[in-house]
């Protein structure tokens, strides 16, 4: 009896309580450093050297820029709805974060390894939506409002040519499981068939994580900020945090649908060596400085541009693609089975 | 107490309760008229689902994926209904849309 | 098993819970934000029981779609709810009452389901298949036997699609828009001219 509860429902808690403590805890420094880099990268394309004050080479300037928004007041608008104007910064954080539950760092390296992984990274990014609905709304700020509804319209909008364009991987992979799409591509990585694709979804992934040139709800030249206008010190944090999680997310997802995951370019002896879960951070990080490049070299759509973009240009697109990818997987008989 | 099909029956059942009185109690707003629709439906879709595992039959998860597909369809054609009428009166009080009583 | 009681009691009971709170919140945005909440813990009793597939499509299309449009339009529209609450408190005990005769009796018709073995006509459909996945047996069984239904299921979001469009469409005089086709054929020659002034001469 003692010993059946340890190891029926004792043990399995703790192992689990670890495994997520060893993903969430590099993930929220992974997270700091990548506003350190942003600043850097974008520095060095506008010829300048980001922050060099804070220790050496400006590395310990997260821990600066965290403790002032930790020890800064918290301001809540006169008028706001209390409840939903903290619950919203606390969801947006929640969900990129809770996200990371399915994703595979390696070979059998996945907190929860379901056969609805995908789905259920898509239903995770349809919940995001309401963060900054809710933050938006709970404001009782009109740039807030308007900033809010114009963000939730855009990510719902992109949401959609991302799900088309899970079908077309699903199709060439054959399983809903995030594992086994990786494992599918031991042979040929799938941004190679499907390159037209993996632009596609990389541009819809700037948009659905509200980032340059798809930031015009949450522009600061452009609305004041947008959604996040009336958040102060940890609210402005979390949902920054967040953000940043959000796009950690996103390349995550980007690496295992097209670039391989954590398999090594080629399976020869050097590049094996290496183990998964590095060649699959690497990716990572390929994938996020290319994020933070755009940022810095393109102008933001105007609003109805991006809409027009999404709807008009993108959703017809990723449809048209999945119809030749199904008609061609099935001429040539390379149906997974 | 291991979960049976009558649980899951319970639960769907009280839902649908609670759209009904839901309907009888806000009878002069549109939306929560429809948002308690949309409770009735998702009863039935606890139902359905909870059928289709008990007799390991697949049809229940089947018709409950089409109920899923009307029902938003269902959902968006009354909300268009719903805002084109704002446009054109100004107020959505169910007892003042009965123009065309005679 | 303690696992599963204790996540069903939970998930039920925030269903119920939320449910409750949709019919009686004031303000309609709590209304469908507990929606929301009532949609997404259905969605774990789904997973529960074992349709993960449709638990997971239920939080994509409910909580991804219908919810977002429901609070757009709650948010957007400028309402008096505060009249249209009025009559709440008049029409709630006739309304308790009518809920707790309907309980009673859907749940006396529970009771008498669980004494239900009626084998052979439960042999007739398809059966659950417990080597495949959920989303296989789905499949197979939904693009075979039940195509027809499928193809309706898609021509009525088609035309509710049509329908929404067509209802709330308002073509506003005065909009100046872009045609992006003449944008990018545009050539310089046509655009630019080349002047050269004389000094202290204009343009």
């Amino acid at each position: 009896m003692d010993s059946g509860f340890w190891s029926g429902y004792l043990w399995p808690t703790i192992w689990i309580v670890i495994q997520i403590v060893i993903v969430v805890g590099p993930l929220l420094g992974a997270v700091a450093y990548l506003t350190l880099a942003e600043r850097k990268i974008l520095g060095a394309i506008q010829l300048r050297q980001g922050p060099m004050v804070v220790g050496p080479f400006g590395l310990l300037q997260p821990l600066a820029d965290g403790l002032k928004l930790f020890v800064k007041e918290t301001i809540v608008p006169a008028g706001a709805n209390r409840a939903v104007f903290f619950i919203a910064p606390m969801l947006t954080f929640l969900l990129s974060l809770v996200a990371w539950a399915v994703i595979p760092f390696g070979d059998n390296m996945v907190i929860a390894n379901i056969n609805v992984g995908v789905l259920y990274l898509f239903a995770i990014s349809s919940l995001g939506v309401y963060g900054i609905i809710m933050a938006g709304w709970a404001s009782n700020s009109r740039y807030a409002f308007l900033g809010g509804l114009r963000s939730a319209a855009q990510m719902v909008s992109y949401e959609v040519s991302i799900g088309f364009i899970i079908i077309s991987v699903l199709l060439c992979a054959g399983s809903l499981n995030l594992s086994e799409i990786v494992r599918a591509q031991e042979g040929l990585w799938f941004f190679i068939p499907l390159f037209p694709m993996f632009i596609v979804f990389f541009v819809s992934a700037l948009a659905e994580t509200n980032r340059a040139p798809f930031d015009l709800p949450e522009g600061e030249s452009e609305i004041t900020g947008g959604f996040m206008v009336e958040y102060s010190a940890m609210t402005y944090a979390l949902f920054f945090l967040g953000e940043y999680a959000n796009m950690i997310l996103m390349s995550a997802f980007a690496t295992i649908l097209f670039l391989g995951g954590w398999l090594p370019p080629l399976s020869i002896p050097p590049f094996t060596w290496v183990p998964g879960p590095i060649w699959f951070i690497l990716k990572i990080c390929v994938v996020l400085f290319v994020f933070i490049w755009v940022r810095g070299t393109m102008p933001r759509y105007r609003y109805d541009q991006l809409m027009r973009l999404g709807w008009k240009v993108f959703l017809p697109f990723s449809l048209g693609w999945v119809i030749v990818t199904a008609g061609v997987l099935v001429t040539f008989g390379w149906l997974p089975e | 107490m291991a979960i049976g099909l009558e649980h899951y029956l319970t639960v769907a059942a009280l839902l649908f309760t609670i759209g009904i009185v839901g309907i009888f109690l806000n009878r002069r707003n549109v939306i929560i008229i429809l948002m308690s629709v949309e409770l009735m439906l998702l009863a039935v879709n606890i139902n359905l689902v909870a059928f289709s595992t008990h007799t390991g039959n697949l049809v229940g998860q089947v018709f409950a994926l089409f109920v899923l597909t009307v029902a938003a369809a269902e959902a968006a054609i009354g909300l268009a209904i719903l805002v084109v009428y704002f446009r054109n009166r100004g107020t959505i009080a169910v007892r003042d849309i009965n123009m065309m009583k005679g | 098993m303690f696992v599963v009681t204790l996540a069903f009691y939970l998930f039920a009971t925030v269903t119920i819970g939320s449910a409750l709170m949709v019919i009686s919140a004031r303000n309609p945005v709590h209304s469908v934000l507990f929606l929301i909440l009532a949609f997404f813990s259905a969605a774990a009793l789904f997973v529960l029981m074992g349709a993960e597939f449709l638990a997971m499509i239920l939080v994509v299309v409910y909580v991804g779609a219908v919810a977002v449009l429901f609070l757009f339009v709650v948010m957007m529209l400028d309402i008096d709810f505060r009249e249209l609450k009025q009559g709440f408190l008049q029409y709630l005990p006739l309304g308790v009452l009518i809920g707790v005769v309907l309980a009673v009796e859907l749940i006396f018709v529970i009771g008498s389901v669980a004494l239900i073995a009626d084998q052979e006509a439960l042999a007739e459909g398809q059966a659950l298949p417990l080597t495949q996945g959920n989303i296989e047996a789905l499949g197979r069984v939904l693009y075979t036997q039940y195509l027809f239904l499928f193809q309706a299921a898609g021509l009525v979001l088609l035309v509710a699609m049509i329908g929404a469009i067509v209802l709330t469409l308002r073509h506003r005089v005065g909009v100046r828009r872009q045609k992006v086709s003449d944008q990018v054929s545009r050539r310089p020659e046509d655009v630019v001219i080349k002047v050269r002034p004389g000094v202290g001469e204009g343009v």
